[in-house]
């Protein structure tokens, strides 16, 4: 019995594998180079060296969950399938005109990437004579069949391999959509086809076109990638049940990734924050903000006591197109190892959002790259130690680093290049802080109460300095920082969510109202259900949440606010507006009591719970001696600008119960972590290391 | 006062707490209000000031609001209630002769204190849909600025953090749309207590000293960049002129505007002598709150261009010191009182599009041919069935000129206007009102260039019951202008029938006030289309057959205008093509290199 979590990143792709050998839980990681033509190659070269590695047989394991950027990238490299649409008469540029907002206030020469990259193309939009009406969703001209049926041939002959049906209305009434999508299917079986009403069905016009025209835009080439996966897994020998992570957080099974491949475009990112929760469960720490710092960008989400926070539809966006799939909240900034430091024109210092990225990389690198980054910078300082980079497999050269900063920073601005170093220090963690407080603070959440769980390869070395600047209570070194993505893999739920608008007024709803409401949100619950079965879970464990999404009358965003499990009454539609009430008060500091509550969508929430990994326990010190972890000293430069002379201790060789005051750095094979003075690390029994202030500086 | 230097790298970190604060104050403020002219339009500004009213950071949202709240400020200074500010006073203000904007632009003021001394001001301004106008919504024919509706100065919404009941009591009698005004309100006023508190904690964290000497040199950094860019302009004095339909009473009087920008080093200036007189109607522009700012916005729009710079430049009062606008007293963009100047958007769009084409000799990598330039702003209203009024305010869009290097982008916001349209659905589920057609104008073509202008839209809107709507919009017979080479794009139009009789068409000039409408009226409303850049023969044969396909051109006007020819199936006839490309080519007395191409 084994379970593997694969996760594929830009650069590697990391494996973690869950076993028990002779009655002992162990785990083994693994990381290979990814392989971004094909991100099958590495995930199953890596599979079956993990396998190897674990001495498992490929018919023992039984699970594999899979977090991929198969869908980002091709919305990225604008690779998506040619698609169809139908769309409602007189309303053939929904699509082109979008919201009629610029991307740019500013500008003359901006780009509007939904006209000049368009997921249908106008002469593949064909308005079909149909109407569907407010508010009842009364038919006021029926769908002119035949016009369906000449478009579908139409797409045949241009070769069109998905096609979209987007009415106006639908949500009041999807009898035109499914009876247009089910013409379409039958003159074109091989076609991936979708009507608006089944990807997503709320209200918004726009927003839902857009969300399906999304889905089918990824949707052929996204299944192709999971079936052939799922395939050649089976022709390895594996058994194993595959499952991909969606961008809320929830692994599903491949088929419902094929139908709505919408649902894993935030997939990578998604991984990093469900293992930084589980990790601070580790720690019996249930407010968690994630930071993962790579070597271009930071991902940053606020987990309130251990519940993810889903993004408000209204800020899912991928690249410049809406889309209303649920996605973790959480914040990218460009901000990493890699990003650049400079002055521009008028003298300003900038760190980023340029990077070197991977190719050519830092300065110290010796790859050609000129401009110093932030990686050079904590190189110069003495942070990162040029020959144990990877543990000794990267060998950077400090001269080089040094010099880079010294010319583009420290002459210009009369500085030393010690405090030129620092500055690059001080502006990218400036970045991050405010991106923590955008993602925390102006929601309503006070850092104070929480601890800053740091991973990537880079999280660790920034994460005490940031924990303070946010004023958070301590950061956490997760066991693993380079894989708490691939462990997120394997530590969270199974997970589908269905929606419905319903558009009620809840303070003057009567009880017909009230009905249609319980109706619908059984309805929800059903679908969810079928789903869970179909994978196999049985009754037990399905949890079901339910959501009224709702705004005051007259306002245009929604905010959640939870519903009582049992059916909606006259008795407990007050707890459903006072949830309202408490959550827009969290949101904006404020809350109008006196206003009349509407619920615009219902949400159900089904899930199933997985057993957690189990991260095997450190050894208790006892008497030991942190000295024996010690590998050796060298001077590092501080925040304050002092060199002092620091140990480097091997995080292998340190044991629960041990403490190591600063100045001091933990190495390990893909993360550095750095204790300034005046901050003391503490290792917990769980490997998570506990990194708190002891006095003010 | 003045200030030790900050060094670079605490200046990067305050800029970007700065940055962050007026973004969550823009955030706050739209999230939370009702009116979907705010929410969803985000026809909104706010903002951090210092004690003398200087800009510190301003929300990126409506571009008119940015740089228009000092001059609320300096008004404010002026009327303000009891002569003095207090810890704990909010202030509400829109007289447009004391720096509003104009009237429905509504500010909340907080001074901000630290230490028992005023630091400085959170403020914010918002367009309310209903502030008890002479018509519902929006006004154009009105004798004078008392038609505007409520006019507010200095006024203390709280004084020394204790409600004034009866203002608020007042406002509550004054407007058609008197809770979503006053929650609108509470909203702004959330907003600008975010600010302050979040400028009291910068003091806390960096001193006051530092955070105010910050302030000064990130004005002088944005200064600093937009002098560049203006110095690298050759000195000189660049014309431009046009003209407006009429004043929204006096059909068939244009009005002109004559826009010269003289560049001297690092400095330019904006002379508008010569534009028509004041008019006796509201379409008007107030000089402080819109006539500097619009000028403003042209030079920060064509110099520190986001999509084409690596940098963001700080929103503050230093963009706006190398430029300086003269218009004279009693113009129109200059009004006396008691003028009426509530409809003054358009003619702002049409300044800077004048100030685009004066400068298009010598900026012609970054400038557009013609813009529609103009707004859309339409109010609908009507009385629900328990007699109360619903009001609403819908903003049209419209389309750019080509560029140097690419099309004019199609039906989306202009120049000064960049807000969001309402969902058709979200409409129809809370108005009544049905909208029946949403798309490109396939009436008239977009101007012909190496790259096109973009295609304006129409919008057809039904009203269930009887109504009314006033529509405030521009550009029925000034064309948008073709620039080197390129085809002038299209007028716009607007129309009214009944869907009982759709074969009786009306139509009606581009601004009317208070159109008595019956169930089943509609409005079709047909936006301009922009200017082509550059000689369409030049534009490559593939992308017409392209366009013709998407049907953003028509085969007759890919023949006419570009020299396509295309086959009975629908592709390129290159030979054809050659032919006819050569045959315009020296009919239009081109070389035959462009013929060829």
């Amino acid at each position: 019995m084994a379970k593997i979590g694969v996760d594929v990143g830009g650069t590697f792709t990391d494996l973690i594998l869950e076993t028990v050998l002779d009655g002992v839980p162990s785990v083994f990681v693994h990381k290979v180079p990814s392989t971004p033509s094909d991100q099958s190659q590495a995930v199953l070269k890596g599979i079956a060296e993990i396998c190897g590695m674990a001495g498992v047989r490929p018919q023992d394991v039984t699970l594999v969950v899979h977090g991929t950027t198969v869908a980002t990238n091709i919305t990225l490299e604008h690779t998506g399938a040619e698609v169809g649409m139908l769309t409602t008469r007189g309303f053939r540029d929904i699509l082109h005109i979008a919201r009629h907002k610029r991307p740019h206030n500013f500008s003359m020469q901006f780009d509007v990437p939904w006209q000049s990259k368009p997921l249908v193309k106008r002469r593949n939009r064909i308005p079909i004579s149909e109407r569907i009406l407010p508010p009842s969703g009364a038919v006021a001209v029926p769908l002119a069949e035949d016009e369906v049926a000449a478009a579908a041939e139409l797409f045949k002959s241009r070769g069109i391999e998905a096609v979209i049906v987007g009415f106006l209305f639908s949500f009041l009434n999807d009898a035109h959509e499914k009876r247009a999508a089910e013409i379409v299917r039958a003159a074109m079986p091989d076609a991936y086809v979708c009507c608006s009403s089944e990807v997503v069905d709320v209200m918004r016009e726009y927003e839902r076109f857009s969300t399906t025209a999304m889905n089918a835009y990824v949707g052929p080439k996204t299944s192709f990638y999971l079936r052939n996966l799922e395939r050649k897994l089976r022709e390895a020998g594996f058994a194993a049940e595959l499952r991909v992570m969606q961008s809320n957080g929830g692994v599903a099974t491949v088929e419902t990734c094929t139908e709505k491949a919408v649902t894993i475009l935030m997939s990578g990112p998604a991984g990093g924050v469900i293992g930084g929760r589980w990790a601070g469960e580790l720690s019996g720490e249930a407010n968690i903000i994630t930071i993962d710092i790579g070597g271009t960008s930071a991902d940053i989400s606020t987990i309130p006591g251990g519940e993810i926070k889903i993004m408000n539809p209204r800020d899912t966006y991928v690249g410049a197109y809406p889309v209303l799939a649920p996605m973790i909240d959480l914040a990218t900034i460009g901000a990493g190892g890699g990003s650049i430091a400079y002055i521009d024109e008028g003298g300003a210092f900038r760190v980023g959002p340029r990077s070197a990225g991977a190719d050519p990389g830092p300065v110290c690198y010796g790859k050609g790259g000129r401009e110093p980054t932030v990686t050079d910078a904590q190189v110069v300082l003495g942070r990162l130690d040029a020959d144990k980079l990877l543990g000794g497999d990267l060998k950077v050269d400090r001269a080089l680093a040094a010099k880079a900063i010294s010319e583009t920073l420290a002459k210009p601005l009369k500085m030393s290049i010690e405090e030129a170093a620092l500055g690059i220090l001080r502006v990218i963690n400036s970045n991050m802080a405010l991106a923590i407080r955008a993602n925390s603070v102006a929601r309503g959440y006070d850092p104070r109460q929480f601890a800053l769980m740091a991973f990537g390869g880079a999280g660790p070395l920034h994460g005490a300095a940031l924990a303070t600047e946010i004023a958070a209570r301590e950061m956490i070194v997760p066991p693993a920082p380079g894989i708490t993505a691939a462990i997120g893999l394997l530590v969270t739920d199974m997970r589908y969510e269905f929606t419905r608008s319903v558009l009620t007024l809840l303070n003057t709803a009567n009880q017909s109202d009230l009905d249609r409401i319980n109706t619908d949100i059984e309805k929800l619950e059903q679908l969810c259900r079928e789903r869970l079965a179909a994978d196999g879970v049985p009754q037990a464990r399905q949890r079901f949440l339910r959501i009224a999404e709702c705004r005051y009358q007259g306002q245009g965003f929604e905010l959640r606010a939870a519903m009582p499990e049992e059916a909606l009454s006259f008795r407990n539609r007050d707890l459903v507006i006072a949830n309202f009430h408490e959550s827009h008060r969290r949101d904006y500091g404020y809350a109008f009591e006196g206003s009349a509550v509407e619920v615009v969508t219902l949400r159900v929430v089904g899930s199933a719970p997985v057993e957690p990994l189990r991260w095997p326990s450190l050894k208790q010190a006892g008497g030991a001696d942190i000295a024996q972890a010690c590998l050796y000293r060298r001077p590092t430069v501080f925040d304050d600008g002092r060199t002092l002379d620091t140990p480097r201790y091997d995080r292998d060789r340190l044991l629960a119960g041990h403490v190591v005051p600063g100045p001091a750095i933990i190495l390990q094979h893909n993360a550095t972590t750095l204790i300034p003075p005046d901050y003391v690390a503490r290792v917990d029994a769980s490997s998570n290391i506990h990194v708190q202030r002891v006095r003010a500086a | 006062m003045a200030y030790r230097e900050v060094d670079p790298i605490t200046l990067q970190v305050i800029g970007g707490a700065f940055d962050t604060i007026a973004k969550e104050m823009g955030h706050v403020l739209y999230r939370m209000s009702f009116s979907s002219i705010i929410r969803e339009s985000q026809d909104l500004g706010a903002g951090l000031f210092d004690a003398n009213f200087n800009t510190l950071c301003e929300s990126d949202s409506t571009p008119l609001h940015i740089g228009s709240i000092p001059g609320y400020l300096r008004g404010i200074q002026e009327t303000l209630q009891g002569g003095e500010w207090h810890e704990g006073d909010v202030i509400i203000h829109n007289h447009p002769y004391y720096g509003a904007s104009h009237s429905p632009d509504v500010a909340v003021v907080i001074p901000i204190y630290w230490e028992g001394e005023l630091v400085g001001f959170s403020a914010n301004t918002a367009h309310h849909v209903d502030i008890g106008s002479a018509t519902p919504g929006l006004i154009i024919d009105i004798p004078d600025v008392f038609g505007e509706g409520m006019l507010f100065a200095g006024i203390k919404l709280f004084e020394r953090g204790k409600r004034n009941d009866a203002i608020w009591q007042f406002i509550g009698h004054n407007s058609r749309m008197p809770k979503q005004l006053q929650d609108d309100l509470n909203a702004q006023i959330a907003a600008a207590e975010l600010g302050a508190r979040r400028f009291q904690e910068l003091i806390r964290t960096y001193g006051k000293e530092t955070i105010l000497a910050a302030a000064n040199q990130l004005m002088d950094y944005s200064e600093r960049i937009l002098r560049k860019r203006i110095a690298e302009i050759p000195d000189g004095e660049y014309r431009a002129e046009g003209f407006l339909d009429d004043d929204g009473r006096n059909r068939n009087q244009r009005l002109p505007i004559k826009v010269a920008v003289r560049v001297a080093g690092d400095s330019v200036e904006v002379d508008l002598t010569g534009s028509s007189p004041q008019v006796p109607t509201g379409f008007n522009v107030p000089f402080e709150g819109s006539t500097k700012v619009a000028c403003f916005f042209a030079f920060r729009a064509l110099l520190l261009d986001t999509a084409t710079s690596n940098e963001y430049v700080p929103q503050n009062e230093g963009s706006f010191r190398p430029i300086k606008v003269i218009a004279p007293k009693g113009s129109i963009f200059n009004p006396e009182f008691p003028a009426a100047a509530e409809a003054r958007f358009t003619q702002c769009n049409r300044v800077i599009d004048l100030i685009v084409k004066a400068l298009a000799p010598v900026l012609p990598g970054r400038v557009t041919a013609g813009n529609s330039a103009s707004l859309s702003f339409a109010a609908y209203s009507g009385l629900r069935p328990g007699g109360d009024y619903w009001v609403f305010l819908e903003v049209n869009e419209g389309a750019y000129g080509g560029r140097a290097t690419s099309d004019g982008p199609d039906a989306i916001d202009n120049l000064m206007c960049n807000t969001r349209n309402n969902p058709i659905e979200d409409l129809g589920m809370h108005l009544p009102m049905v909208c029946d057609r949403y798309e490109l104008r396939d009436d008239v073509m977009p101007g012909a260039g190496k790259y096109r202008g973009g295609i304006g839209v129409v919008k057809v809107q039904r009203l269930l019951t009887d109504g009314s709507i006033t529509h405030e919009n521009e550009r029925h017979t000034d064309v948008p202008w073709g620039a080197f080479g390129g085809g002038e794009g299209a007028v716009g139009k607007v129309e009214v029938f009944n869907i009982a009789d759709t074969a009786t068409v009306r139509s009606l000039p581009a601004k009317f006030s208070g159109l008595a409408t019956k169930a089943g009226d509609a409005m079709a409303f047909y936006a301009p289309c922009g200017g082509g850049y550059g000689d369409p023969l030049e534009r490559e044969a593939e992308q017409v057959v392209d366009d013709v396909l998407d049907g953003f051109c028509t085969p007759e006007h890919a023949l006419a205008a570009y020299g396509v020819v295309l086959t009975a199936a629908g592709a390129l006839d290159r030979a054809a093509t050659l032919k006819r490309r050569r045959e315009l080519g020296s009919a239009a007395g081109h070389g035959s290199a462009a013929a060829a191409s």
